[in-house]
């Protein structure tokens, strides 16, 4: 067998420079560190939760119907039901609004105007949750009551936080939602138009349903953030646990619970410390499950233009 | 042949004038929903504003800026939540950029990018081992790490690409997990298991990881947006890869890195969530040094966490303007954040 020639004189091989391998070995190091970053969370919360699970039942935790801590009665569904109550409220209010402002930003609006509206949009994306808070207590719950839907007595509810929090992610909804729209290809539009169709029904019947993907995981996500919410849903609900689907009733979620527990400074071995991992626990599953099932809607629904 | 063909005039109907497009009402109800659904976004923005600033205007005085907290509604100031919100950023800054940066440089430069290519130079290293050594340049201790080198990256081909696309997988999921979720993580590691007391120091480093995966996801996005070519170009005069990166890639895509930076800081600055939990709610009145080397030892003060205990008190007439002034404050913050991340954009972002 011959040898290959060696490479001629000039063109030696790249010199092995350790100290270049150590930098990339540093930039690595950077990048396994969002993986610890996962490994932590998980690791967290069951470990911190772990002698919950030991003395409360799983059965008598996702069965309970009340969240009593003070008696030792750890229930997890009013919490949950209060969680899923106001993000379903602030779909709600979010769906219609964000769809539409998405469809008239990219049907009806010229250049200029979306160059305008879309940072502002975005100023209402990264409100800070505690001032949608201050804004549910001190003028939607009073307006809510003004209008006669709460009674006067009426202050916490979970319809002025599922109102705030579907204010908060019509902007996630309406930029996704938009991004989608525009992906869909002139020429379908063109298409439509040359049959002789109107902007509304080439919205509808061609941009819409060439979309759909995009949109169902905009609203998926938009979802997931509405139950992951915390501030704007512990001022506005409530701190009482209450196994309810009424609207103008106070409730606690979740997140509220864990941030009550918080605020009382649980110290580290009581019972009340492992329940706020334990419920975190279930957050992050809950959580977790919406995003996966988000990135499958659009993987199964996706539609490919070329 | 005599039989002409005579011209055959057959009867064109006259085309159909157009109809001039007729009105239909369902295009302009549909119209003013869409650009409705759109004012009352805009409008609830508005309302919030106005009913914010309304509320706080009278409280936001000069000595509202420089006094202290106070448990007397008219005399607590912002300068505590002030300098805690100051220090808690640098705090995050010299932990999330540092390793946000590094990290998205090795996943965007580095990391093993597909499996055929990483093939490919593991079949040229076993090709080279064979040669040297029919040519009988390599022996002893050198043929082992020789060896070394080309199982290693036999392997890497095999286990490298499924790893990054995991680490990417990964990122996207962390950035949706609830802010609280970190809030969670950080009582649990820093304050329980790494014994750091309930301070600044440890809603920082909070922060840092909350803010990690998102500057992670940006600079990425800036990183590719430099075409390869500038790389490649650098490549064929002979600088080694990581010579092309870090002079000609990275300084390129530095505006939109810091860019990225801004505004996830202006997420963390704003995030009340993971402090509360992390360090419960602050008592007394001693105002926290700005030197972040002093961090560990002082209260965990930050403008979200001062604004939540002055909404959360029970006479809302007294301290609801208090509140409202902390949010204008706030808001005017992440206004001036957001506006020079938009400057940073338009006035550094080459297009190529």
């Amino acid at each position: 067998m011959t040898t290959e020639p060696l490479p001629p004189a000039g063109l030696r091989a790249r010199r092995f420079r350790p100290a270049e391998q150590g930098v990339v070995l540093l930039l690595a190091a950077a990048a396994t560190v969002s993986v610890l970053v996962a490994v932590g969370i998980v690791f967290t919360l069951v470990e911190e939760g772990a002698g919950f699970w030991g003395s409360v039942s799983p059965w008598d935790f996702f069965t309970g119907t009340e969240w009593f801590p003070v008696d030792r009665v750890y229930g997890v569904l009013p919490l949950l039901s209060a969680s899923v109550t106001i993000a379903v409220l602030a779909a709600i209010v979010a769906v219609p609004i964000g769809i539409g402002s998405a469809i008239y930003l990219s049907e009806y609006a010229g250049e200029r105007t979306r160059r305008i509206v879309k940072p502002i949009l975005e100023l209402l994306a990264g409100m800070p949750t505690i001032v949608l808070g201050f804004f549910a207590l001190e003028s939607v719950t009073p307006a809510l009551q003004d209008i006669g839907i709460l009674g006067r007595d009426q202050l916490y509810n979970a319809l002025s936080a599922g109102i705030v929090v579907g204010l908060l992610i019509v902007p996630l909804i309406a930029s996704l939602s938009e991004d989608a729209f525009r992906a869909v290809p002139a020429a379908m539009r063109e298409g439509a138009y040359g049959l002789g169709a109107t902007r509304r029904v080439v919205a509808t019947r061609i941009v819409f349903p060439a979309a759909l993907s995009g949109v169902m995981a905009s609203i998926v996500l938009a979802l997931s953030r509405a139950i992951g919410e915390t501030m704007a849903v512990t001022l506005a609900a409530g701190t009482q646990p209450n196994f309810t689907a009424d609207p103008t009733e106070p409730m606690q979620t979740i997140t509220a619970v864990i941030v009550a527990v918080s605020k009382g400074e649980a110290t580290r071995g009581t019972e009340l410390y492992e329940s706020i991992f334990a419920i975190g626990l279930v957050l992050f599953a809950v959580t977790m499950l919406i995003n996966i099932a988000a990135v499958a809607l659009v993987r199964r629904f996706r539609t490919v233009y070329l | 042949m005599a039989t002409t063909s005579a011209p055959v005039t057959a009867e064109i109907p006259a085309p159909r004038p157009l109809a001039r497009r007729r009105a239909r009402p369902g295009d302009a109800v549909f119209h003013a929903a869409v650009l409705g659904a759109l004012l009352i976004a805009l409008a609830a923005l508005a309302w919030l504003l106005v009913s914010v600033v309304t509320k706080g205007a009278s409280a936001l005085t000069w000595d509202f800026l420089t006094s202290r907290t106070s448990s007397r509604a008219s005399r607590a100031g912002f300068l505590n939540a002030l300098k805690g919100s100051v220090v808690l950023m640098m705090i995050t800054i010299a932990v999330a950029v540092p390793l946000g940066f590094a990290a998205a440089t090795y996943l965007e430069k580095f990391a093993p990018l597909s499996r055929d290519e990483l093939r490919v130079i593991s079949r040229r290293r076993r090709r080279a081992l064979a040669d040297r050594r029919a040519a009988g340049t390599i022996g002893g201790i050198r043929l082992l790490v020789a060896r070394l080198g080309v199982a290693f990256s036999a392997l890497w081909a095999r286990i490298g690409p499924p790893l990054t696309t995991f680490v990417e997988i990964n990122l996207s999921n962390l950035a949706a997990v609830p802010s609280i979720i970190y809030g969670l993580l950080g009582l649990a590691l820093f304050v329980q298991i790494m014994g750091i007391s309930k301070s600044l120091l440890a809603g920082g480093l909070t922060l840092a990881v909350l803010v990690l995966p998102i500057i992670i996801i940006a600079s990425r996005e800036a990183i590719r947006a430099v075409p390869r070519s500038i790389e490649q170009g650098a490549m064929a005069l002979g600088a080694t890869r990581w010579q092309a990166v870090r002079r000609q890639v990275l300084p390129a895509a530095l505006p939109g890195m810091l860019t990225g930076t801004i505004l996830a800081m202006s997420r963390a600055i704003g995030e009340t969530a993971p402090l509360v939990v992390v360090g419960g709610v602050a008592f007394g009145t001693a105002l926290p040094s700005l030197n972040p080397l002093n961090a560990a030892d002082e209260p965990l003060y930050a403008m979200p966490l001062q604004i939540y205990t002055w909404v959360d008190q029970p006479q809302q007439g007294v301290w609801g303007p208090k509140a409202a002034a902390g949010i204008i404050v706030l808001l005017v913050t992440l206004v001036v954040m957001n506006l020079v991340a938009i400057w940073l954009r338009n006035r550094f972002t080459r297009r190529w």
